[in-house]
Formats: structure tokens, C-alpha cells, sequence
């Protein structure tokens, strides 16, 4: 039995737009329930316009091309890095962490320092 | 300097119908400095322009776009070794240039915090509700009349986090757990931004609409 009514269906209207709903059945129970409610079916129309002029507008104006010099810059980089790799040549950043351990006794005081880690972090990755 | 990145193929995982390249099988553990640098040539290097348009939406400036890209291709290629063949290499990119963008290019800045602030527990109900005065079809004909420089204007104008889920869903087609994973956040928060990018996005493109006496209301008599 379909539980679908409308506000359960606007609730979903953009999901289902997007194309973002998994559950086939509940995709179903949409389909069904705006097949048979004209003012869903319309709201439905009405923000799927919506995203689809905002989609074209984009498209149409956020599509730069990389400047030349940049294409340079990343071939020239790319080289660069291949030849530090063939090379071995990498750069390692050793961090050593320490404890530190202070007891008082009577006064007396006593400190004890030990390595307890050692990361070693190496570039290239 | 060490640097860390957190790029390691994850949810990005999944077979991407598109790349041709999944056809070919790659043996990462015996492939060669060259050859690797060859594949990755051919295979990522074709996304420089949309990654470009895409670092002048993060940054807004043409300069730092390109040295995002730079920086983004010189992550991506030390490590490319981590990429798996076949999987999803466009997202896989875009997660390292949004990553480096996080990290590096807005880590000194003071982020501009999203004007209400985010809700997590998103209802889409709000949508239906708040838009059943517009779409007008003679509005929509306005809208697609303006130039170009407004739409990136109107885009540069709406909070970061905003402008990257509208630009990551509706001009590179992201699905919504591309994105998270792209971005880093739930797939929820990725509905709560994209949902609000469009609409603060739509509001300021018919705002310049009225500005330029497009639309009915506008200052122009």
C-alpha cells in the first residue's frame, strides 16, 4: 500500500530530480503519485526548470580555458618530479617525539627522558 | 617540509563507465617512473581546463586558479600511484584540488561563514515552499539573456561551500556522494548547500535581472 501522498512527494521532489533516489520502489511511488497530482506534477516542473536554467547558465559561462603558460608550467613540473623519482631523490622529515618524566621524592628529583616515537614522513609521497 | 595528503582513493572507488582507460590493465607495482608518467599524461592531464574553471570558482582569482591547478597536478601526480586504474579519476582530481584549496589556500584566510549558517537536518519540503513564485517561463527567457560575466558574478557572490556543490552538481555533474566525498562532508550537507546555492544563486540572477530592468519591478522605467 503506497504511503505516498503530496507532501511526502514535495519532500522528495528534489531528489527525485536529481536523480538521486536509489529505492526503485520509492522512485515508483513518485512517479505514480505525480502521474496522478497535476499540482505536484507542476511543482515538480517548476523547480526542475529551475535547476535546468541555472545548469545551462553555468555551463554556458564557467568554461575557461587553462592559459597556455599554465600547461607549460605543469609539463615542465611533471618532468621535474619524474626525474626526482628516477633519481631516488626524496625528501624524508624524520619527527622524534620524547617522553619526559619528572619525579620528586622527598625533595629529590628525578628526571627521565626516552624516545617514544619516531615518524618518519617521506616527499615525493 | 612535510607535506600530507589526504588523498588516498576511498569512496571514489567505483567503476567510471566513462574512462576507456579501465579497459587497459596496469600493473602499478612493476610500471616504470616513464610509463607511469606517460599514463598520467594521457589519461589526467585532459581535465586541466575544467579543473582550471573550476579553481577560478574556489578562488576567484585567475592567479591563484593557476597555481591551485599547479599544485593540484603536482599532488596528483606524486600521487598517482595510490589512484586505482578504472575507478573514477575526474572525482578523484577534483578531490585533490578541493583538498589542496582547503589546506593551502584558505587555510590563512578568514572563511567567510555561510550567511545563516547550515542545516544539516535538511527538509526538502523548504524547496516546494519558497519557490512557487518564480519559474516564470518570461523570467526564464530574462535569465538566459545575461551575460556571461553576471552568472560568474552572481556564482562568485553566494558562500564558498554553497558555490562549490552547485558548481561540483550542476556544471560537473557530480552525484550527491561524489561530492561528499569530494568535499569531505555527509551527503546531507551536500544537499542542505546545493539546495541553498541554487536558490541564493537564482534570488541574485533575478536581482540583476531587475537591475538591468529586465524584469518586471526593476529600477529602469
Amino acid at each position: 500500500m503506497s504511503t505516498m501522498n503530496c507532501q511526502n512527494c514535495q519532500d522528495s521532489l528534489i531528489l527525485f530530480i536529481d536523480n538521486e533516489i536509489d529505492d526503485s520502489a520509492q522512485f515508483n511511488e513518485i512517479a505514480f503519485h505525480l502521474q496522478g497530482c497535476g499540482l505536484c506534477r507542476e511543482r515538480m516542473e517548476l523547480e526542475r526548470r529551475t535547476i535546468s536554467i541555472i545548469r545551462a547558465l553555468l555551463t554556458r559561462s564557467c568554461c575557461e580555458t587553462a592559459p597556455e603558460t599554465l600547461q607549460e608550467r605543469i609539463a615542465h613540473q611533471i618532468h621535474e618530479l619524474e626525474s626526482a623519482q628516477i633519481a631516488g631523490f626524496t625528501q624524508t622529515e624524520i619527527i622524534t617525539q620524547y617522553r619526559r618524566t619528572e619525579i620528586t621524592i622527598d625533595g629529590e628529583t628525578q628526571i627521565e627522558i626516552e624516545t617514544s616515537r619516531e615518524i618518519r614522513r617521506d616527499f615525493p609521497f | 617540509m612535510a607535506i600530507t595528503l589526504e588523498v588516498m582513493p576511498t569512496e571514489l572507488s567505483t567503476p567510471d563507465a566513462s574512462n576507456t582507460g579501465a579497459l587497459v590493465r596496469v600493473d602499478r607495482e612493476k610500471e616504470s617512473a616513464a610509463e607511469r608518467t606517460k599514463r598520467f599524461e594521457r589519461d589526467a592531464l585532459q581535465y586541466m581546463n575544467q579543473l582550471y574553471a573550476a579553481a577560478l570558482r574556489y578562488t576567484r582569482n585567475p592567479d591563484d586558479a593557476q597555481d591551485l591547478v599547479q599544485d593540484t597536478y603536482a599532488k596528483a601526480y606524486t600521487s598517482f600511484h595510490q589512484f586505482e586504474p578504472g575507478t573514477n579519476l575526474k572525482a578523484w582530481l577534483y578531490r585533490v584540488l578541493t583538498t589542496t584549496f582547503i589546506n593551502t589556500y584558505r587555510k590563512d584566510q578568514r572563511r567567510p561563514q555561510s550567511a545563516d549558517g547550515e542545516i544539516e537536518d535538511w527538509q526538502l519540503a523548504d524547496a516546494a515552499n519558497h519557490t512557487s513564485d518564480q519559474g516564470k517561463s518570461t523570467e526564464d527567457v530574462v535569465l538566459e539573456n545575461l551575460p556571461d560575466s553576471d552568472i560568474k558574478r552572481a556564482l562568485a557572490e553566494i558562500p564558498e561551500e554553497f558555490r562549490m556543490a552547485v558548481y561540483l552538481a550542476d556544471v560537473e555533474g557530480f552525484s550527491y556522494k561524489e561530492i561528499a566525498d569530494i568535499v569531505g562532508v555527509p551527503t546531507g550537507t551536500v544537499m542542505s548547500r546545493l539546495h541553498r546555492g541554487r536558490k541564493q544563486l537564482r534570488e541574485k540572477l533575478t536581482e540583476y535581472a531587475k537591475e538591468l530592468g529586465y524584469v518586471k519591478g526593476g529600477a529602469k522605467s
